[in-house]
């Protein structure tokens, strides 16, 4: 897009700062609006599940709920508890939303496009990914109210417990691939079964490790049944508690556009990102637009999400740890040395 | 330019918040302070072209140690009255460790200035880069060169694990509070409950 | 890289650490219960360990052949004269362990690992020719001695000692790492013959400062003073096992490392921290004189006593020779039989309820009581003291006879009269067991592990121990040699 503008006659330098500029602007314009859809889709799934209608009011099968939730809150009036510190209690929202935002930079919706493609693309999303901590920790801290400071230490001990496994995972398909970039990661996974279906997720020794993974981002993201800061029956609203108005929002949509995220990479890392399934020219899959199939993947998971948050119960948060490291710890990092030996042999020749 | 642009930016970052860092009289603001301190720390690295080191520096300072520091400083309960007390009583002491510190500096930047101080005088000989990115050198130099120190790196980190654990774990007293996993995931809907349709009026026999 | 070569110059470290792990699994799945088991089978590895030195030990190799890892570590003569040492005492610290603990109810199989571990470092620290070696050595030491200073863990001194031993031993490592970087950046490498190099001609006012932090860092390692705070608090509240463990092998793997840090890596500038160790020695000898004049507790007079004693072996690293260095090596290994022995003596003196006697209020009279005990105490102080005929005085009459030879008559000489300063306390140490009243105190009978320990290590310093001085004085010559390769 450099190039673009340069040939309007910019220097390279101002060609350059045009272009990210709008490249962010063209991730993130879309990505609150489908932010805003999302939400829909999550309340018109949860609803179908529970045999209810869901939103249906506000345009054509309520549609425009979100916007109008949108709106609402727009009018609110701000209230920053007396007590509260003043400073941290409006950055942490910030801070959320803003990290939420910063990770898309690495994501590649198809071959190329990507705002970022640097080397380290998955070091980056988990370098950034365990920043979306402060956020909850900063507003709970900041609230000087006791639910949301239990909320924001359970935030904090489950966020870095889940880590620990995503990374490991995230090293065994590293090691797979041979790269941290994610355009390449997706590469290697063209033909990975039999040189007939594109996705890491039909290799036996990575298969484990997405089922790891999908239940891992589950918890990364505080989504049923790992949403402990935010239980309702306990913590009144964990976090969010003492919020209102804009700041509530800005907490919901980095909340959505981190769950975003996180199917994305489940697409990404296991299923072949902007790849059609199968790499055989049978119908014309490649005629279809690679981010077309991104997305599609992406809108599976969240489909899966939404399925999981309406039918599983939530955990306890004694459970919630011994899940995070007493079975899925050991079982990445036997994953980890199983992988590293088995291309060791097969692949390096030992 | 940018880069140049960059540079300054991190660069007097970093040097604001790591003052911050001691000038905050609140120790939580004093932890923000120190990761957005890590956080330019990391911005000057992707600038030299470390950037393998910078993600690591924000995984593991930002993400992980200074999560755990806000998790301690947190759960104080700071009077910051006796704060400023303590600031009055030791303030003379703090003149004095200023004035002594001033004086080294004025000392080093003499000395500096003598011509006695030459900083940086690498001898060139660095192992050549193996790859292209710096992960394939770090990993080359790791697992070839440096392999016996990073084998034995490992069991410094086992010790201190080992260490951590012998000093806190105690074992459980009673049973109490004591979970079965196993007893728990093997119970059945069929062992906790069961089907009744009651007619109406009618009481349920258990 | 061939790493055949190497591996099997490190293999008394591969030995250690394997067996660390295994016995660690042992301990993990035996549960509380295995701990004597755990400590014979370390003690067990580390004699193995041990016996694998003996062909360096004995032909006194040295040279490239010894370079391991591109010359990151050395399996020399040197390092093998001191781990030898720092075996023996690694298995006499394990073999008086266990009785304490049960007493306390407190044994655990990871003492003994721990205590391998422990080892291990000191094995490659003493093995360390490059500065990144060094550090991974020091700090595997180190950790490991962080925790058994506070194994105690319900017992709130040794909690505190453990805690001082940590943040000051951080400080320190702080201290030792910043002079390293300081070094590294002024040289461009972290090995030791690059900084030698490097080193030769003129020296920069920041090499000076690197140089001095690495010395400062390594001098809180062997207590010397002005680094010495922290010794007699670690010492006096650490479990007993552990405080004989500190005063013996630790002491010996910082001493030699200091002396290859200081005449290797720093070998071209001998005139830049001469003056540093011989400042270093005579503090040390004065402080740890003066100092345990006072003191009524045992353990921390015997902890004055080690930072006195640390004083004497740097007059040997001060000379700079080879004759030096190889007084220092024959003064350390006197002083870990002397050191061992009276600490294990001091591990026996307790009463019928298991309470130790610490303090000379309550060892006054023991020679009515113990007359075995104390007379083997009374030949251990006297060695201390360096009392002729017994060992003691021979190890500071080499440790004289070099700094002379050096032509440092006058350190020498104000170390002869230091001593003297330093034998009154040993010497009211006897006084208090033989010629004051007996004190209400009992004393219980001992195991036989630690008779045995007493016995060998009285047998050592008594005039007996001459019969050994000079196949010691060859085996030490030739590990000395090891440090002056180059000119």
């Amino acid at each position: 897009m450099t190039e673009f503008f340069q040939s309007l006659g910019l220097t390279y330098e101002a060609a350059w700062a045009f272009a990210t500029l709008s490249g962010i602007l063209l991730i993130a314009l879309p990505l609150m609006l489908a932010v805003a859809m999302i939400i829909y889709v999550d309340r018109k799934v949860w609803a179908a599940i529970n045999l209810r209608r869901g939103p249906n009011v506000v345009g054509p099968f309520g549609l425009l709920q979100s916007f109008a939730d949108g709106l609402k809150v727009f009018l609110q009036e701000t209230i920053i508890p007396s007590a509260a510190n003043k400073g941290i209690f409006i950055l942490a929202p910030i801070v959320t939303f803003t990290v939420a935002l910063a990770a898309w930079a690495v994501i590649p919706f198809d071959a190329g496009v990507v705002l970022a493609d640097i080397n380290v693309g998955l070091l980056y999303i988990l370098a950034i990914s365990s920043l979306s901590v402060y956020g909850v920790v900063m507003s709970g801290w900041a609230s000087n109210s006791k639910y949301p400071f239990f909320s924001a230490m359970r935030a904090a001990a489950q966020m870095i417990s889940y880590e620990v496994s995503i990374g490991f995972i995230l090293i065994c398909v590293v090691l797979w691939a041979g790269s941290f970039n994610l355009t390449e990661i997706v590469n290697a996974q063209r033909g990975h079964g039999f040189g007939l279906v594109n996705g890491y997720v039909f290799n036996l020794l990575l298969f484990p490790m997405w089922v790891v993974f999908f239940i891992s981002s589950l918890a990364e993201t505080q989504r049923v049944p790992f949403d402990l800061t935010e239980a309702e029956s306990e913590l009144v609203a964990g976090y969010q508690t003492e919020y209102s108005s804009m700041s509530f929002a800005l907490f919901w949509l980095g909340e959505y556009a981190n769950i975003l995220l996180m199917c994305s990479l489940n697409t990404l890392l296991f299923f072949g990102g902007w790849l059609p399934p199968l790499d055989v020219d049978l119908i014309p899959w490649f005629d279809i637009p690679g981010i077309v199939w991104f997305l599609l993947k992406t809108f599976f998971f969240f489909f899966m999400f939404s399925w999981v948050m309406a039918t599983v119960p939530r955990y306890r948060y004694d459970q919630l740890m011994r899940l995070g490291w007493k079975v899925f710890l050991p079982l990445s990092l036997l994953f980890v040395v199983v992988i590293s030996g088995w291309l060791m042999v097969t692949r390096y020749g030992a | 330019m940018i880069q140049t642009i960059a540079f300054y930016l991190f660069a007097v970052l970093v040097i604001a918040s790591a003052v911050m860092v001691i000038m905050a009289r609140n120790p939580v603001h004093s932890v923000l302070w120190l990761i957005l301190a890590f956080f330019n720390a990391a911005g000057l690295m992707v600038l030299v072209g470390a950037e393998f080191i910078a993600m690591l520096l924000v995984v593991v300072y930002v993400g992980a140690v200074a999560v755990l520091f806000l998790f301690v400083v947190m759960m104080l309960d700071i009077d910051f009255a006796e704060l400023r007390a303590g600031f009055v009583r030791n303030f003379p002491l703090g003149i004095a460790i200023a004035l002594v510190l001033l004086a080294e500096l004025v000392l080093g930047i003499g000395a500096y200035q003598a011509g006695n101080l030459d900083l940086g005088t690498p001898a060139g000989d660095a192992a050549p880069m193996l790859g292209e990115s710096n992960i394939e050198n770090l990993g080359a130099l790791l697992y070839g060169k440096y392999l016996f120190l990073f084998e034995t790196a490992g069991i410094i980190l086992l010790v201190a694990m080992v260490g951590a654990i012998v000093l806190t774990h105690r074992p459980p007293k009673t049973q109490r509070g004591h979970q079965h996993i196993g007893k728990q995931n093997a119970r059945r809907p069929e062992d906790a409950t069961v089907m009744k349709q009651p007619e109406v009026g009618k009481g349920v026999e258990l | 890289m061939d790493y055949s070569i190497s591996l099997r110059l490190i293999a008394p470290e591969i030995l250690l650490s394997v067996s660390g792990l295994v016995l660690l699994l042992v301990a993990a799945w035996g549960g509380q219960k295995t701990g004597r088991l755990v400590s014979i089978l370390s003690a067990a590895a580390l004699f193995g360990a041990g016996l694998m030195l003996f062909p360096t030990l004995h032909l006194g190799v040295v040279g490239p052949d010894t370079f391991a890892f591109g010359d990151q570590f050395r399996a020399d003569a040197f390092a093998a004269f001191a781990k030898a040492l720092i075996y023996l005492a690694g298995i006499g610290c394990l073999m008086v362990a266990p009785t304490y603990f049960d007493r306390l109810k407190a044994m655990k199989p990871e003492y003994p690992v721990l205590l391998l571990f422990a080892v291990l470092g000191m094995s490659i620290m003493v093995s360390a020719s490059d500065f990144l070696t060094l550090y991974i050595g020091l700090e595997l030491n180190s950790l490991a001695a962080y925790v058994l200073a506070a194994f105690l863990r319900n017992d709130t001194r040794s909690a505190e000692s453990g805690l001082k031993y940590f943040v000051l031993g951080a400080l320190a490592s702080g201290i030792l790492l910043y002079g390293m970087s300081l070094l590294y950046g002024f040289t461009g490498t972290t090995s030791f013959e690059g900084v030698r190099v490097a080193l030769s001609g003129e020296m920069s006012t920041g090499m000076l400062f690197g140089l001095i932090f690495v010395l400062a860092g390594l001098a809180f390692k062997i207590s010397a003073v002005p680094f010495h705070m922290w010794t007699p608090d670690v010492y006096e509240g650490a479990p007993t096992p552990v405080t004989t463990f500190f005063a013996t092998a630790p002491k010996v793997a910082a001493i030699a490392l200091t002396a290859r840090v200081a005449l290797d890596a720093f070998g071209t500038q001998v005139d830049a921290w001469r003056q540093v160790v011989i400042f270093a020695a005579l503090a040390s000898i004065l402080v740890g004189a003066l100092g345990a004049i006072g003191q009524q507790n045992l353990k921390r007079l015997l902890a004055y006593s080690s930072i006195n004693n640390v004083g004497f072996i740097l007059i040997g690293l001060a000379a700079g020779t080879v004759g030096g260095v190889g007084a220092m090596l024959v003064y350390l290994a006197i002083y870990v039989a002397m050191s061992l022995g009276s600490f294990v003596a001091l591990l026996m003196l307790r009463d019928e309820n298991g309470d130790a006697l610490a303090t000379f209020a309550d060892i006054s009279g023991l020679s009515a009581k113990r007359p075995a005990l104390a007379w083997c105490l009374l030949a251990l102080m006297f060695s201390l003291a360096g009392i002729p005929p017994l060992l003691g005085f021979f190890g500071k009459f080499v440790v004289f006879q070099a700094g002379v030879e050096a032509d440092m008559v006058a350190l020498a000489a104000f170390g002869i009269a230091a001593s003297v300063i330093g034998a009154f306390y040993y010497i009211k140490f006897v006084k208090v067991m033989f010629f004051d009243d007996a004190s209400e105190r009992s004393v219980a009978d001992s195991t036989t592990a630690h008779w045995v320990l007493l016995v060998v290590t009285t047998a050592i310093v008594s005039p007996l121990g001459y019969l050994v001085t000079p196949s010691l004085g060859d085996l030490t010559d030739k590990a000395a040699s090891a440090l002056f390769l180059l000119p």
